[in-house]
């Protein structure tokens, strides 16, 4: 299991003309900058054409099953050496890390340095990056990135108090993170039932004893009515908590799903910030039809972008999505926040003005919907329990959770 | 993959329980090329991602049919279980 990763804001590449092996955060801090590795993916098409490595920088990527390499090797070896030439270096990637070494061992024989990424996308998928959005001596906001499947998560501290907003699947990296700044947790927070990763937020208030709360129309499965079976905490509108010096108002955003909230994080020196969860996102919003009802739920998100955020969210309140679609949606310094009053502007997904037109736009956008997404919800509110290996593959994949683009 | 494969000689078997990816593709590609054209290879595996990984490799390699697929409980564990033939 992959540590959280420190910022890597001046990551120097490392030599990866010597390296047989490197491990998931080695490749992101290679992603974050200009590079001329090539990438070989050895795994399925269909694992391939489902999901693949990118970043700011994603580099030229080759694909050729492993079973190549053991049909043919020499023929297999020469491809690769058509793409590699002088010495270019290679990073080798499959599904668990096992047949990417096989085949970068193959590699290295024939004189093309060739590292293996340990653990390959199994691990990739859980490697989290965090990097500090705000750092002021009376509050600190952190991003923690879960960046192969783009799921967003934030951490506020304050005076040494600690709230975590949709925590993602392994919570003791959080809490590991909390430890080190000497901070508690004191709140679980989950903007909605997710669909398309696997919440800690129950586990976590389990393992420290801090409140888990989610509103209480996500604690009911939307396909069988079936009730949560897990302790937490009810969310209202209007809600207020303290952390630290900050205050925390919950903010009821029906659409995505029907108990979806936002926080709205108000800091001393004046600044907010608004965690929208699957509300917006830096470019798009979030689909209405997770739940099944999307001709029904999709005038909801309407009242919602257009009345709710116009009105109760300030407009130079940064907004702290729970998604993103493409690294290109982040700042220079690889944050994922964006002013509202700026949102409104460069957010293609909101130049409506009338909500039929909106509707019909969303309609008309839905991308498919992995038949997984019913069972991570069940998961969510308690109502299934998969062991690791089926976890991981109930999350294998990017998320799937804004409009078509 | 589905079919009846009850009819099926199966002239060896290869045991590769517990190995992960690619030792049991390695491992079947081993024993397949010392068998005879048209004899049939079981292989036995307890890697998931092997069901996947053989329906790729009977594609890719000129020499072996994939004939059949199944999955099988034994002690708790799931098996997936292969049968190739070798065609050439
Ligand atoms: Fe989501």
């Amino acid at each position: 299991m992959s540590p959280i990763a420190s910022p890597a804001m001046t990551s120097v590449a490392p030599n990866l003309t010597k390296a047989t092996e490197i491990d998931t955060e080695t490749l992101y801090n290679l992603l974050q900058q200009p590079n001329d590795f090539l990438l070989l993916d050895v795994r399925n098409e269909d694992e391939f054409q489902l999901w693949r490595i990118e970043g700011p920088h994603t580099p030229a990527t080759l694909h050729i099953p492993y079973f190549f390499f053991l049909e043919d090797e020499a023929e297999a070896v020469a491809r690769v050496a058509a793409q590699a030439p002088a010495g270019r270096p290679v990073v080798v990637v499959c599904a668990k890390g096992g047949a990417s070494d096989y085949v970068a061992e193959r590699l290295r024989e024939h004189g093309i340095p060739a590292a293996n990424l340990m653990g390959g996308m199994v691990e990739w998928g859980d490697f989290y990056a965090v990097r500090p959005a705000v750092e002021r001596p009376a509050y600190q906001v952190y991003q923690v990135d879960r960046v192969a499947r783009g799921c967003v998560s934030w951490v506020f501290i304050s005076r040494g108090e600690a709230a975590i907003v949709d925590p993602l699947r392994y919570g003791r990296r959080y809490l590991d993170f909390l430890a080190d700044r000497q901070a508690q947790l004191k709140l679980i927070l989950d903007t909605h039932a997710h669909a398309d990763h696997i919440s800690t937020g129950a586990e976590l208030a389990q393992a420290t004893g801090a409140p888990y709360y989610l509103h209480p129309y996500d604690a009911i499965h939307p396909f069988d009515m079936v009730p949560a079976q897990m302790a937490y905490h009810m969310l209202a509108d209007g809600q207020r908590f303290t952390l630290g010096e900050l205050t925390i108002e919950v903010i009821h955003t029906p659409g995505h799903t029907l108990g979806q909230v936002n926080f709205l994080v108000t800091a001393p020196d004046g600044e907010a910030f608004c965690c929208t969860g699957d509300n917006l996102f830096i470019e798009s919003f979030g689909r209405p039809d997770l739940g099944g009802q999307g001709e029904r739920w999709a005038p909801i998100v309407y009242d919602t972008i257009f009345g709710i955020m116009k009105t109760r969210v300030p407009q130079h309140a940064w907004i702290l999505p729970g998604h993103y679609a493409s690294p290109a949606e982040a700042n220079a310094a690889g944050l994922y926040m964006k002013r509202l009053r700026d949102l409104w502007r460069e957010n293609r997904g909101l130049h409506f003005t009338d909500k039929q037109s909106f509707v019909d736009y969303v309609l008309s956008h839905l991308p498919y919907m992995p038949p997984q997404y019913v069972e991570i919800k069940r998961v969510n509110i308690g109502l299934s329990h998969p062991d690791v290996d089926t976890a991981d593959e109930l999350e294998l994949g990017k998320n799937i959770c804004a409009l078509e683009a | 993959m589905s079919m009846d494969l009850s009819g099926l000689t199966v002239t060896r078997e290869l045991d590769v329980r517990g190995l992960k990816c690619p030792m049991p593709l390695v491992k079947a590609r081993q024993e397949i090329v010392q068998m005879a054209v048209g004899d049939v290879l079981k292989v036995i595996s307890t890697d998931r991602g092997s069901v996947k990984d053989f329906q790729g490799w009977a594609k890719a390699a000129n020499n072996v049919e994939l004939i059949g697929q199944s999955e099988s409980t034994a002690d708790g564990k799931t098996l997936y279980i292969h049968f190739v033939r070798r065609i050439r």
